[in-house]
């Protein structure tokens, strides 16, 4: 299977699955609110679906808590390729309050590595910031994974003027 | 419940989706986003660091400067740095779109110069700091440049003098 020709593919109307690695729910009713008439993401053509297998990306929120782990990953492998994930919140993204305890991983990122030594390839993720995140930030990020919006953040380091 | 019912429902309700990327987002006043830091006014003293929930800030001296991060990524946006800042240099802005495709890009960096002893040259802290510290207190002036060890030999051998000891 061609991986790059598939994610071309991928630009509109995609399925997404919403995976739960043990956070606060803030997260969650803000995906919620996203798809409600109010925000509407289906007019991007998202569809919310119950199973992995269904979905083109996999809607991530939560530090991945040590219980869920298995699971977490269970899901992630069971979704076909191209595997898109979209890490919501500040948990997801960079572990939040929860980063350096001993019950979670601290994010996506680590989960990302456990991921790669198991063998399960992740082709696309995108990290929304957010505690918790907008119903906009959430169509933002959509919207930035499927190429549709630019990047506006960058990675700054700024000398202090003197005198 | 009839159609009918649900058209005229329907219709007297209107259209409520909101036109998010085509149209500008429902931002309240009291709505706190990413926060910016100023780098004119920062002194580099840490106070936000120690206040940080999540440690999103985090400030580390490598011996030749001292750099203050701001990491958006593990940010719960409490705006408790910007309380407590005593430079008034954060500030909590309204942005919210922060998605990335890398946690690097949503880094950001300061980087302060390190003032160094007068006399041995050993690291004492920011210069922004020692700046703000000399326009405060006027009187630190000649021993702001000085480690704390040369300054503690300078202050006793001052009180020495007064005292009436022999200048070498």
């Amino acid at each position: 299977m061609n991986i790059a020709r598939a994610l071309r593919a991928v630009r509109k109307s995609i399925w997404v699955f919403h995976l739960n690695s043990g956070s606060c729910n803030a997260c969650d009713i803000e995906v919620l609110d996203a798809l409600t008439p109010y925000f509407d993401v289906e007019r991007f053509g998202v569809k919310l679906v119950a199973s992995p297998r269904h979905a083109d990306v996999i809607i991530f929120t939560g530090p991945v808590t040590r219980e869920s782990l298995p699971k977490v990953v269970r899901a992630i492998k069971a979704m076909p390729r191209p595997r898109l994930i979209l890490a919501l919140g500040s948990c997801a993204v960079g572990g939040g309050i929860w980063w350096d305890t001993y019950s979670t991983l601290g994010g996506f990122k680590k989960l990302e590595e456990i991921l790669r030594e198991s063998g399960v390839e992740v082709d696309r993720v995108v990290y929304v910031p957010g505690c918790p995140v907008r119903p906009e930030a959430i169509i933002y990020g959509t919207l930035l994974l499927l190429g549709a919006v630019e990047q506006k953040v960058r990675s700054s380091e700024v000398a202090v003027p003197e005198g | 419940m009839s159609v009918a019912k649900i058209l005229e429902m329907a219709l007297r309700a209107g259209r409520v989706t909101r036109r998010y990327p085509y149209q500008p987002p429902l931002l309240t006043p009291e709505f706190r986003g990413a926060v910016r830091i100023d780098p004119s006014k920062c002194w580099g003293c840490g106070a936000c660091v120690r206040v940080c929930p999540p440690n999103a800030l985090t400030i580390r001296s490598s011996g030749k400067d001292v750099t203050l991060e701001y990491f958006v990524g593990r940010c719960i946006f409490c705006g408790m740095c910007a309380e407590v800042c005593p430079a008034g240099a954060i500030e909590v802005t309204k942005e919210f779109e922060l998605s990335a495709a890398s946690t690097e890009d949503l880094r950001t960096r300061l980087v302060h110069r390190l003032a160094r002893c007068s006399v041995c040259g050993a690291p004492v802290w920011t210069e922004a700091e020692l700046r703000a510290v000399v326009k405060a207190s006027p009187i630190a002036e000649e021993y702001i440049a000085l480690c704390p060890k040369h300054r503690k030999e300078r202050f006793a051998k001052a009180v020495a003098l007064r005292l009436g000891a022999e200048g070498e």
